[in-house]
């Protein structure tokens, strides 16, 4: 796998000032998910800069706010910026994430952020 | 009046390490990987960086609702009044690298308990709390705090009761954590000052929570080397 | 619900699949064994300084070889570092560790070579201790 090619130039006029992830604002569209959703994270083929984490896959969550839109980490590694996506925070059950996490704490969560392309609806 | 005030103590030997630092950053430079002015300015900015900005706005969050309301909604917006701009202050003027400009703060409640950990990396607001601890950066905190939050917080010394749902912040993406704990009992009339003392790094990162009279973060222990080199 | 397999979960997996040469660098088990650490030498010299002076320099070449040089990117590095933690640097205290990951990073990307770097460090320790 070849290395990433970096365009600092492209980045560096469109975000000074302005600030990442702020300078792709507007440009993902329609949010596809809205508050209060209910979300499966898809088990996509693992490409090298992924973010999504593995234990999070197959899992389903609620989403908790619409955070920002951005191009994900796996297009931007490869100075890919022209798809950002709605980013989402999304909240789990430790107890959908974990098979031994104990029922007495089953109100714990775990809350992290995934881009649009990785959830579908559940 | 006596002169005779001890010098503060310096290490007067040069270190192997200290060496290899200074060769990989001379060598990086001599080779353009960058310039020796890039290197400095980002060394200047770093020196700026620390935990009180952070306590601050934690202090004043918990005076003042309407800030509080801020901070939760913007933490970008939030973070100028005390002083930190995520966007302009950094040497590449639209973030620091890793860092980026999404400050989100995350409100504690009597009945919900946050603590944030980067699993893939070690991310850490650093423009609003310095750099991180090394307890922070290890695969053991990393790997552990998602899976176990509670045996984790336990061996921080924080225990919580089963029916507050402690969530675990994992910073995967462009966005950077700070947590608001719950101002303690025993803070009435307290000022800003005062307040800001009592939140401590660790209490930023939710692993500790405020006290009175608790103003440093505890030493924490990282498993010792087994055949420590050096000795 | 999905079955979660557990093994699943190690970072390790991720950076497995990268294939990294796992083989030591001679210069750096040098130092690795030789080389006095701050948490000792503070010690010595009853320096409160939780930190060596070299930590900020270090953190910023970190990151400046990440967002300006573009040569190392923070994740990799910080993946590299992890596994180098736990086998060739296990025992050096932080930041110590990070210090050899970072040139152990570089040397296997060919950003430096070893033998440039013995020489530069030569030529640099002469330089500080000249009295």
């Amino acid at each position: 796998m070849s290395k990433p090619n970096y365009d600092l130039e492209h980045h560096v006029k469109k975000a000074t000032g302005i600030g990442d992830p702020q300078c792709f604002k507007d440009e993902a569209g329609e949010a596809k998910f809205k508050v209060g959703d209910k979300v499966r994270v898809k088990d996509l083929p693992d490409v090298f800069y992924t973010r999504t984490q593995a234990y999070t896959r197959g899992a389903t969550a609620i989403v908790a706010e619409l955070v920002y839109e951005s191009p994900p980490a796996e297009d931007e590694a490869w100075d890919n910026c022209d798809n950002p996506e709605w980013f989402y925070s999304l909240i789990f059950r430790q107890k959908d994430l974990w098979p031994e996490y104990p029922d007495t704490f089953a109100g714990d969560t775990l809350e992290t952020e995934l881009p649009e392309r990785w959830l579908e609806s559940a | 009046m006596s002169k005779n005030h001890k010098a503060a103590p310096m290490v007067d030997e040069v270190s192997e390490f200290e060496i290899l630092e200074l060769a990989v950053r001379e060598l990086a430079i001599e080779k353009g990987l960058f310039t020796a002015e890039d290197h400095q300015q980002w060394t200047e900015y770093m020196h700026t960086l620390g935990p009180l900005p952070a306590a601050r706005l934690v202090a004043k969050a918990w005076l003042d609702p309407e800030y509080k309301k801020l901070c939760v909604k913007d933490g970008v917006k939030a973070s100028l009044e005390v002083g930190i701009d995520w966007v302009n202050q950094m040497p590449t003027k639209f973030g620091t690298p890793s860092d980026y400009c999404n400050l989100r703060v995350l409100e504690d409640t009597p009945k919900l308990k946050h603590v944030v950990v980067c699993t893939l990396c070690s991310c850490y607001p650093r423009p609003i709390l310095g750099q991180s601890p090394e307890w922070y950066r290890t695969p053991n905190y990393r790997r552990r705090l998602v899976r176990w939050p509670r045996q984790v917080l336990a061996e921080f010394g924080l225990q919580l009761p089963e029916d507050v749902e402690v969530r675990v912040e994992d910073s995967n993406q462009k966005s950077r954590f700070i947590v608001l704990p719950v101002r303690p009992e025993g803070t009435e009339g307290w000022s800003e000052d005062q307040l800001t003392e009592i939140v401590t790094r660790d209490c930023l990162i939710g692993v500790a929570m405020p006290k009175p009279g608790k103003t440093a973060n505890d030493v924490r222990h990282i498993r010792p080397a087994v055949n420590p080199y050096g000795h | 619900m999905v079955e979660i397999n557990p093994e699943k979960i190690e970072l390790d997996e991720e950076m497995a699949r990268r294939n990294l040469d796992k083989s030591s660098v001679s210069v750096l088990e040098e130092i690795k064994y030789e080389g006095r650490v701050w948490k000792d030498l503070s010690k010595k010299y009853g320096v409160d300084n939780p930190d060596p002076p070299w930590k900020v320099t270090l953190e910023a070449t970190c990151d400046v070889l990440s967002e300006v040089a573009c040569a190392l990117p923070a994740l990799e590095r910080r993946w590299e570092e992890d596994e180098l933690s736990e086998d060739h640097y296990a025992d050096v205290p932080f930041p110590e560790r990070q210090l050899l990951a970072l040139a152990h990073s570089m040397i296997r990307r060919d950003l430096i070579d070893e033998d440039e770097l013995k020489a530069k460090m030569k030529e640099v320790d002469k330089r500080l201790n000249m009295v």
